[in-house]
């Protein structure tokens, strides 16, 4: 090795560090910048061998610049200096080596070999007078600039294309080599790109998955890397925690009072066989698929809404929530919940199961209003590619739309050829009849509501429009001329028909404005009780408009789609055809792959998307089956064996654990790809049962600051879901009823009565289901709007179904203090569980314990006992002296808007019928003093580290 | 709290973020790290000029052409019919001229329709610096609205307030960092306007309702005194420190703990700044709180001039119904009146308490709009359609250049020919006013470090002084 002087100039001696010539030259002394590496002053053992050792010197350097300089000249600098040939900026040619020498306008040099600090192109790149390439973003990073330096310093040499051809070629038949391995994929626009290396370990998730394994439990590979880490584990967690750590985990609800004396029970008796049938009665508990499908729906952006500009209700999407939660509950095949959602109508066209499970390629806010519609067209295939990606490959694909992708081997070809596989899809809604086990309870109260506000929308409306159209009749037959309908008269000249709102003032202008939007809203949430499907059909590009999205009768069926790369991701540069096809760095072929290239797949328009999912099915799919794993096992312990469960690329975290990955994939797929079993291995493991308490914390923060070797239990706090339902349960107020319309829980009255814009007018005011027992079902199954988020949901970090979330947010914000402490929602469920103790045992002390037990699973301590004895009794006193206010509901609503039409403030009201006959929680105001203090007791318990924390 | 038990805290338990995500975050800009907490104030990585913004955002894409960009030979060419395509024009289409006159005012001689009473005075006019020169992407409000507040029109990305609120963090620990206040509606697109995308939740903007509860339930029902809240509190402070006795080692706890009492202490700072009692009679009439028309958004005004003046570091501010696609007279004429006397009362007043310098006050709205129309209903409608290509807005305060106007679009006002650039070129000249450089506000999400400007941007230099 070289060795450094200290006193050498930096610059010179970073240049050298890592060019190919470093070990040529010995001891060598470079006394100056400036000084040109030519012939080494240390003895030449004979001649013969210094003319190899300079012919070496030679080989090397044409391969420095051939491998490394180039690329970056044609990366960085090209564009700019030399891709146009008229337009070169600042007469600066780097595209020849006699251009670069010669320099540009300034007249300066801008290479002179072995000269750094002369050449005005390396004090461009190093950003010293001149800053070049000008971006922040694009600029050379050390390394990239210690490689024109040292090319520069050996006198900048220029082999002829022949040469670089040569040298090209022997490079590329090496597989691997200190650079990094090459990937073969389907081809990037560049050779350049083609044949970059890859590190290994960035490249990982590529691989096949391993054979043969050096354990044979969870535990085995955890305990090695640990063992090696020379860092102790926690001892196994106290029961009490367990049954609440696993209970919260498979089924997202706390245990029961019966359920914790149960396991307590047997585990005395024998604690692993209470623990294995524990873990089995919840695996069979149908909350298992709810908490589950929660997870799942998280990935895929499940909302009931389109988003965008009119947020159009998307009619039935509950059905694909309720497939999610069957799929789970039903402990669906890995294969078959890929091929029914990315391919279900094509896989099985009579199956409804199917059809419901194709709502995942209409999961992804969308909408066509004032968009050109290629870009529409565009803009959904988009999605939807990325979706895929992201959501069963962890690969996000929206990087490669304008380019070949900056880190990971995929060329944008396989972009568009995954785009092509979808390019016949047309967004649709289709009618496919309800299942037996779909539950369609409600259909008749709802439709009723539905109905009369349709009605009432629908009459406010002509009777704007008869008011409007008796005064055209008024203007026709005042101007002599006979009457016209409103279409009708659109032709006409404008001295030939009344003004456009004749006979409406500004007021009503912008009512029949917002009624005619309400009539078309509350038509298509009447297709809440029809049998639609969010889904897709094969056929032609046709205008769409995403107020209503149907198959049409009749199409070409010749027509075929063609696919191009978007050169730059623009719809409108149109690039090389491209086939459709499935990710080529697996090197996995295609089941259904062409005879011309494994990669590519039919192109007949019906059973493109199929033959896509088979390729994301195979067993032999590293990327899908080891993204599946890694999200349950991230559910299980808070992070997955790779910490970004939606990006297994080079940017994205490398497994922790990479044979245990794939060995829990093995078993997954020796499972027959079933979840059941691999949650029982995860969660039957020492691993999963450990304490979340170190007995030597110092140390294990100094060895694992992260947590990732798994020494102990990760607390977590609840998810939003889970605390609205845990506190459900407690106060017994938790409705089990499964599926179905989506429920509408009480939120908070301002938010629901908010005018909230849409286009053209503002969306209907929010009203909560009528009873107690409709509004308090699971979380899952609340309406999710995407303009309009449940605002106690939200403030615990409910994610924006705008876009996929991998894991939640647990940020402690103050709002959410507001919300636990203050909301209406969070008073009527403490009255609630209020009242329930207060119905179960009379004496504060004695409804205090039974307090603990159903929020905590456990007796209150002496202390607590005491001090919560005498807050309860304080605060009776208080309430004697504090009188509730009665909760009022409105029967409806004035909102107000600023009109385009006139700029000013303009009012309408709303009925809101669910509130004629409500039936609301009980209210502080009807509740005596003393279930007023218990439910402040309630309140703090709800509040608590200890309920909102899982250990 | 230490550095490692800080970040258990701001990314939580279960983090969102992988270990060697946090690791590049350490050794990056590690704007979320601050040892006192994700919202201490952090230093600028270059000295700022702006150290707050007041973003005046008028939903529905006000027209340039009748407001700072005035188009004569528009009048010339009034109702007769155009050619022009672009867009998603379809069918006939006709000229229209502005139905306002323009004159230039103040001593920089800025344009301005006649309907501005109140900004034209030279007090306010002569701190103007109009832009003529940005271009928006997307023809429709969400998009648009989300392409100007987010730097995406996909709905994902975090607000530039969220990244103002991460990059400097907020001077007033008792106050939320980054305020909204809307019209009477929620924009199109809702609160994704001013969401924080991937950062963490402590960077999402706070709704302010100038009526009723000013943060949502920020206080309990009545019958619940303050006394009765903070013996709440004091009970529920013991039950965690109980509980923490069992739970040593985990600290997000205490810091759980912790955002309660923040929680309290913001429910009496909060509503200081919603109370304008303390404000004189004088300054109330100078917004306009004396008259229905100016009075919602004079009171919102007031409000950002507070906010400002206690540490907040964004306050945005939504006026609604601009969106004239017929009516143009009348539409624009009353909105202007809506903000007209509070927005010049605005300037004046953070001049007159020396905070302009430090503060940058954006007028914007999402898109321009078109020189013509479409016959709407068969009628001649006089009004405009959306336009991405050309648009105006203006900013004051701050480090921009006093008096001046930059750019330009052609003579109808179709698009935007001189000083040309998008919207994320704005975003980056923004934050660079305030201290910040777009490609060193860097997040790691999504498998890269994402920015504001999606992928780089340039500083609009001709704005700044």
């Amino acid at each position: 090795m070289l060795e450094m002087k200290s006193n050498w100039p930096s610059k010179v001696r970073a240049a050298w560090i890592g060019s190919l010539c470093v070990c040529f030259f010995g001891e060598m002394r470079i006394q100056a910048q400036t000084q040109i590496p030519s012939q080494p002053k240390t003895q030449v053992m004979d001649k013969e061998n210094g003319l190899k050792q300079k012919s070496d010197f030679t080989a090397m350097q044409e391969q420095h610049f051939t491998l490394k300089v180039l690329p970056l000249l044609k990366s960085k600098c090209l564009g700019c200096h030399g891709a146009a040939e008229d337009d070169i900026k600042g007469e600066f040619d780097v595209r020849t080596r006699a251009g670069l020498l010669s320099g540009g306008e300034s007249g300066e040099r801008g290479v002179i070999p072995g000269d750094l600090d002369g050449s005005t192109l390396i004090q461009a790149v190093r950003w010293d007078g001149l800053e070049m390439p000008p971006k922040e973003n694009d600029r050379l990073t050390a390394e990239q600039l210690s490689v024109v330096e040292s090319w520069v310093a050996a006198g900048a040499p220029w082999p002829d294309s022949k040469r670089q051809q040569q040298i090209l070629a022997a490079e590329r038949r090496v597989a691997e080599n200190d650079e990094g391995v090459l990937v073969k994929t389907s081809g990037g626009l560049s050779d350049t790109w083609t044949y970059r290396r890859y590190e290994k370990r960035d490249v990982w998730a590529f691989q096949p998955l391993r054979e043969t394994f050096q354990f044979d439990s969870v535990d085995g590979f955890v305990n090695a890397r640990l063992s090696d880490a020379k860092l102790s584990t926690a001892p196994q967690a106290a029961p009490h925690d367990l049954v609440r750590r696993v209970t919260l985990d498979l089924t997202g609800l706390p245990p029961t009072v019966e359920q914790v004396n149960r396991f307590m029970k047997e585990w005395k008796v024998d604690s692993e066989i209470a623990w294995s049938d524990l873990v089995d009665r919840l695996l069979v508990s149908p909350q298992y698929g709810e908490r589950w499908a929660q997870h799942w729906l998280d990935v895929v952006r499940y909302a009931d809404t389109a988003g965008f500009s009119n947020d159009y209700e998307r009619s039935n999407a509950w059905r694909y929530r309720d497939y999610v939660i069957r799929s789970f509950n039903e402990d669906k095949p890995f294969e078959e919940f890929v091929l029914q959602q990315i391919a279900g109508d094509e896989f099985r066209p009579d199956d409804s199961e199917s059809m419901i499970a194709t709502s995942f390629l209409r999961m992804g806010p969308w909408g066509t209003a004032m968009i050109p519609q290629d870009e529409a067209r565009q803009l959904y295939r988009d999605d939807v590619v990325h979706s895929i990606g992201q959501s069963f490959l962890s690969i996000p694909m929206r990087c490669c739309k304008c380019h070949d992708h900056k880190f990971d081997p995929i060329p944008t070809r396989d972009y568009y050829r995954m785009y092509a596989a979808l390019a016949g899809s047309q967004p649709a809604e289709m009618s496919v009849a309800f299942l037996p086990e779909e539950n369609t309870a409600g259909f008749r109260d709802g439709q009723k509501l539905v109905d009369r506000l349709y009605a009432f929308a629908d009459g406010k409306r002509q009777a704007l429009v008869d008011k409007r159209e008796s005064a055209a009749k008024a203007w026709y037959k005042e101007h002599d001329l006979p009457y016209k309908g409103v279409n009708a008269r659109r032709k006409y000249p404008e001295d030939q028909k009344p003004p456009r709102h004749v006979g409406l003032s500004e007021m009503e202008k912008g009512r029949l404005k917002v009624r005619e939007q309400d009539v078309w809203i509350w038509e298509r949430r009447k297709e809440r009780y029809q049998p639609m499907v969010q889904t897709v059909f094969n056929g032609p590009d046709q205008n769409q408009n995403g107020r209503k999205l149907r198959k049409p009768a009749k199409w070409n069926t010749k027509w075929k789609p063609t696919t191009n790369i978007f050169t730059g991701g623009d719809h409108q540069a149109v690039g090389a055809p491209v086939s459709p096809g499935v990710l080529s760095a697996c090197g996995l072929p295609a089941q259904d792959a062409t005879d011309q290239d494994p990669f590519t797949i039919e192109e007949e328009i019906q059973g493109r998307r199929l033959a896509l999912a088979k390729w994301i099915a195979d067993k032999k799919n590293p990327l899908s089956t080891r993204s599946f794993v890694n999200r349950i096992w991230q559910h299980h312990f808070g992070t997955g064996i790779v910490g970004t469960a939606n990006n297994f690329g080079a940017k994205g975290d490398q497994p922790t654990h990479p044979e245990l990955l794939d060995w829990l994939t093995r078993q997954f797929l020796a499972n027959g790809g079933r979840s059941k079993p691999l949650h029982r291995l995860i969660v039957m493991s020492q691993t999963y049962r450990r304490s979340s308490t170190h007995p030597d914390p110092q140390l294990a923060r100094t060895i694992d600051p992260t947590g990732q070797l798994l020494a102990s239990f990760r607390p977590r706090r609840l998810t939003a879901e889970e605390l609205r339902d845990a506190i459900l349960l407690v106060t017994g107020e938790l409705n089990p009823e499964m599926g179905g319309v989506p429920i509408m829980p009480e939120i908070n009255l301002e938010v629901a009565l908010e005018p909230r814009m849409i286009q053209f007018s503002i969306a209907p005011a929010y009203q909560p289901s009528r009873t107690p027992r409709e509004r308090n079902r699971r979380s899952i199954y609340a309406y999710r709007v995407r303009g309009q988020a449940d605002p106690f949901m939200e403030v615990m970090n409910l994610p924006n179904p705008n876009e996929s979330c991998e894991v939640r947010d647990v940020a402690a914000v103050s709002p959410q203090a507001f919300t636990l402490m203050n909301s209406d929602v969070m008073t009527d469920r403490s009255i609630a569980l209020a009242q329930r103790l207060q119905a179960q045992h009379s004496g504060t002390k004695l409804q205090i314990t039974n307090a603990f037990e159903l929020a905590y699973g456990r007796k209150p301590r002496t202390q607590e006992l005491k001090s919560l004895t005498d807050y309860v009794e304080d605060m009776v006193k208080y309430h004697r002296q504090h009188k509730p206010e009665v909760t009022v509901y409105p029967r409806s609503v004035t909102r107000s808007l600023v009109e385009e039409f006139t700029g000013e403030t303009f009012t309408f009201d709303e009925i809101l019928p669910v509130f004629e006959d409500y039936v609301p929680d009980t209210k502080s105001a009807s509740v005596s003093a003393e279930v007023r203090a218990l439910a402040d007791l309630a309140m703090l318990l709800f509040n608590s580290n200890e309920f909102v924390y899982v250990y | 709290m230490d550095n490692s038990s800080r970040r258990d805290f701001l990314y939580g338990l279960g983090a969102s973020l992988g270990a060697v995500a946090l690791t590049d975050l350490l050794d990056q800009e590690v704007r979320a790290e601050s040892p006192a907490g994700p919202l201490a104030p952090k230093p600028p990585m270059h000295p700022a000029r702006a150290k707050a913004v007041i973003m005046l955002f008028m939903e529905g894409g006000p027209s340039h052409i009748d407001t700072f960009d005035p188009k004569p030979e528009l009048s010339r060419l009034n109702v007769t019919e155009s050619k022009r395509t672009s867009g998603l024009a379809t069918g006939k289409r006709f000229y229209v001229g502005s139905p306002f006159e323009s004159r230039k005012v103040g001593d920089a001689g800025i344009d301005m329709c006649d309907q501005f009473v109140h900004l034209a005075n030279k007090e306010v006019a002569d701190e103007l610096c109009v832009y003529r020169g940005c271009q928006a992407e997307s023809l429709n409000h969400p998009e648009a609205l989300l392409h100007m507040n987010t730097g995406s029109r996909l709905g994902e990305d975090p607000s530039v307030g969220s990244w103002v609120g991460y990059g400097l963090g907020s001077e007033n620990q008792n106050l939320p960092g980054y305020v909204v206040m809307t019209e009477l509606a929620l924009p199109q697109a809702g609160s994704t306007n001013w969401s924080n995308g991937f950062l963490p939740a402590y960077y999402q903007g706070t709704r302010l309702r100038s009526k009723g509860a000013p943060i949502l339930d920020l206080k309990p029902p009545s019958f619940r005194t303050r006394d009765h809240q903070r013996r709440a509190l004091d009970e529920l402070a013991k039950l965690n420190a109980a509980h923490l006795e069992h739970h040593q080692q985990h600290d997000v706890l205490a810091a759980r703990m912790e955002s309660y009492e923040l929680a309290y202490r913001m429910q009496t700072a909060v509503p200081d700044i919603v109370d304008l009692k303390t404000e004189t009679t004088q300054t109330m009439q100078m917004y306009g709180l004396d008259n229905p028309v100016t009075e919602p958004f004079g009171r919102q005004c007031l409000m950002a001039r507070k906010l400002v003046e206690k540490g907040v570091r964004f306050v945005q501010i939504f006026s609604g119904g601009w969106d004239s696609h017929d009516y143009l007279k009348r539409g624009h004429s009353s909105r202007i009146a809506s903000v007209d006397k509070p927005i010049a009362a605005l300037v004046q007043d953070l001049k007159r308490c020396g905070l302009l310098e430090d503060t940058l006050v954006v007028w914007t709205g999402e898109f321009g709009r078109t020189p013509d129309n479409n016959y709407r209903g068969g009628v001649t409608s006089l009004g405009r359609g959306h336009n991405a290509d050309a648009m105006n807005m203006w900013m004051a305060g701050g480090g921009t250049k006093r008096g001046t106007i930059i750019g330009a679009t052609d003579e109808i006002g179709a698009e935007a020919v001189e000083c040309v650039h998008p919207i994320r070129d704005l975003h980056v000249t923004l934050l660079h006013l305030l201290g910040l450089s777009d490609s060193k506000l860097t997040y790691f999400h999504g498998g890269r470090y994402k920015q504001l400007s999606q992928f780089g941007g340039e500083v609009i230099h001709e704005l700044i002084a």
